[in-house]
């Protein structure tokens, strides 16, 4: 039978480091989804997987047994996710940075809107709902995405990211607005 | 009647409204807010999830092997200090000596190797990935360690410990950095072991902190004098994860072209 996770904590604090291993094994794909959907580079969701594991060894003492780990390690990615994302916004801003104006996208994707076919419209949500994404903040964008891709609790997001339950619920809230408001046209358009 | 507004709606959608039946109801006698339910549902379904690319089985394994020589075994670094080891096993400390000029005799030949153009750029990219880890981490670690000085230089007296809690977060994260850190750079293990002084001070002092402990910090332990010194130690840690940085972003375009 295989061990559970607070039984593995318990090794590796006693000395088996090589037990965290298993405990990587365990819940890196699903660290690494969500910080894919976060950070949205494959590079640097790998960075942050290898961060998150990182903190979550030097933090395992502080880590309660009454919580779970997968829930935990989850936590300190979203965290390091969400960090990447500031650190890139900002050494973005230090660069030039006038391709990745968002206007700009918009009026790109509206141009492209004439065609009829269905594939077309599909592929004109994606890019426009990619820029409406784009054009959220870094909190409500994660909030955004931990309420509505990876089914996450108000409670939950607040406690990702270190947030008071209103002030995520507040996120998710500007996000939908903002991704309704870019999205429109979309729905004007038949 | 009293319409519902576009939060609860977002909330009831997500299956979090504080009373969801009657929200159904009030949505089946209001064709205004059931329109706007409609209208909202849809913009939402259209909002697909994220596609995320495969990571293989391996992948769990790939994690652990670029972090595991990151990381100390926690019993080691509790329980045996190296002096008392050295002086328990001196012929097995003799030993390790040989193996480690060894192994200090390879890796000084790889670097000069790698200053002569030769060291395989993969190698060199998956140890720079690892050190920029490290370095991102040591710097966040400085950040809020920076953090916790200024708040204790202006701290109030007091007996709740929120400054406690984290000081105790920061200590053990501290030992483990002074430790990986003492024989590559002595300037930052030494401060890092003034740093651990500090936290274990503030952290241990079970009645809070009183006017008196802090005003003995502040002369006995010179927190200013460690702040300052955690503030260029940050800003050097900083700077040489952006120089990784750049180094990794430059050999990725000469292996494009």
């Amino acid at each position: 039978m295989e061990a559970n996770d607070h039984a593995i904590v318990r090794r590796v604090l006693d000395g088996d480091k090589e037990a965290y291993g298993t405990l990587v094994g365990r819940h890196s794909q699903n660290v690494f989804r969500v910080a894919f959907r976060i950070t949205g580079d494959e590079a640097d969701a790998d960075e942050v997987v290898q961060e998150a594991f990182l903190r979550g060894y030097q933090r395992l003492q502080s880590f309660e047994s009454r919580s779970e780990f997968g829930t935990w390690i989850y936590r300190i990615a979203v965290n390091c996710a969400l960090n990447m994302v500031n650190k890139r916004k900002h050494e973005a801003a230090c660069r030039i940075g006038e391709e990745t104006d968002p206007a700009m996208q918009q009026v790109q994707v509206a141009d492209a809107a004439a065609g009829p076919e269905r594939t077309l419209l599909s592929r004109e949500i994606e890019t426009l709902q990619a820029a409406a994404m784009a054009s959220l903040t870094a909190t409500e964008r994660t909030a955004f995405i931990l309420r509505h891709m990876e089914d996450r609790s108000t409670t939950e997001i607040a406690s990702a990211l270190e947030i008071a339950p209103n002030a995520a619920k507040q996120a998710v809230f500007r996000a939908v607005q903002k991704l309704r408001r870019s999205l429109a046209p979309l729905r004007v358009n038949p | 009647m009293n319409h519902i507004s576009e939060e609860h709606l977002i909330d009831y959608y997500y299956g979090e409204a504080e009373s969801p039946a009657a929200i159904s109801e009030h949505l089946e006698a209001c064709s205004d807010c059931a329109q706007s339910y409609e209208l909202m549902r849809r913009d939402l379904e259209d909002i697909k999830p994220i596609a995320v690319p495969q990571r293989d089985s391996a992948y769990g394994s790939e994690v652990w092997g670029s972090i595991r020589g990151l990381v100390p075994s926690y019993e080691k670094a509790r329980k045996i200090s190296p002096w008392n080891w050295f002086r328990l096993n001196w012929s097995i400390a003799a030993a390790a000596m040989a193996c480690l000029l060894l192994v200090a005799a390879f890796f000084a030949g790889r670097k000069w190797e790698h200053r002569n153009g030769t060291t395989i750029a993969n190698a060199t990219n998956e140890q720079q990935g690892r050190q920029r880890v490290v370095l991102l981490v040591l710097g966040d670690h400085l950040d809020r360690s920076e953090r916790l000085l200024v708040e204790l230089k202006h701290a109030e007296p007091s007996t709740e410990g929120p400054l406690q809690a984290e000081a105790r977060d920061l200590l053990s994260a501290n030992r483990l950095y002074r430790e990986s850190v003492k024989q590559q750079d002595p300037a930052l293990a030494s401060a890092l072991d003034h740093l651990e002084r500090v936290l274990i001070e503030v952290s241990n002092e079970p009645a809070g902190l009183s006017q008196a402990k802090l005003d003995e910090l502040q002369k006995e332990m010179n927190t200013d004098g460690l702040l300052f010194e955690v503030r260029v130690l940050r800003s050097r840690v900083q700077e040489d994860a952006n120089q990784k940085r750049g180094a990794a972003d430059a050999r990725k375009g000469v292996s494009i072209l």
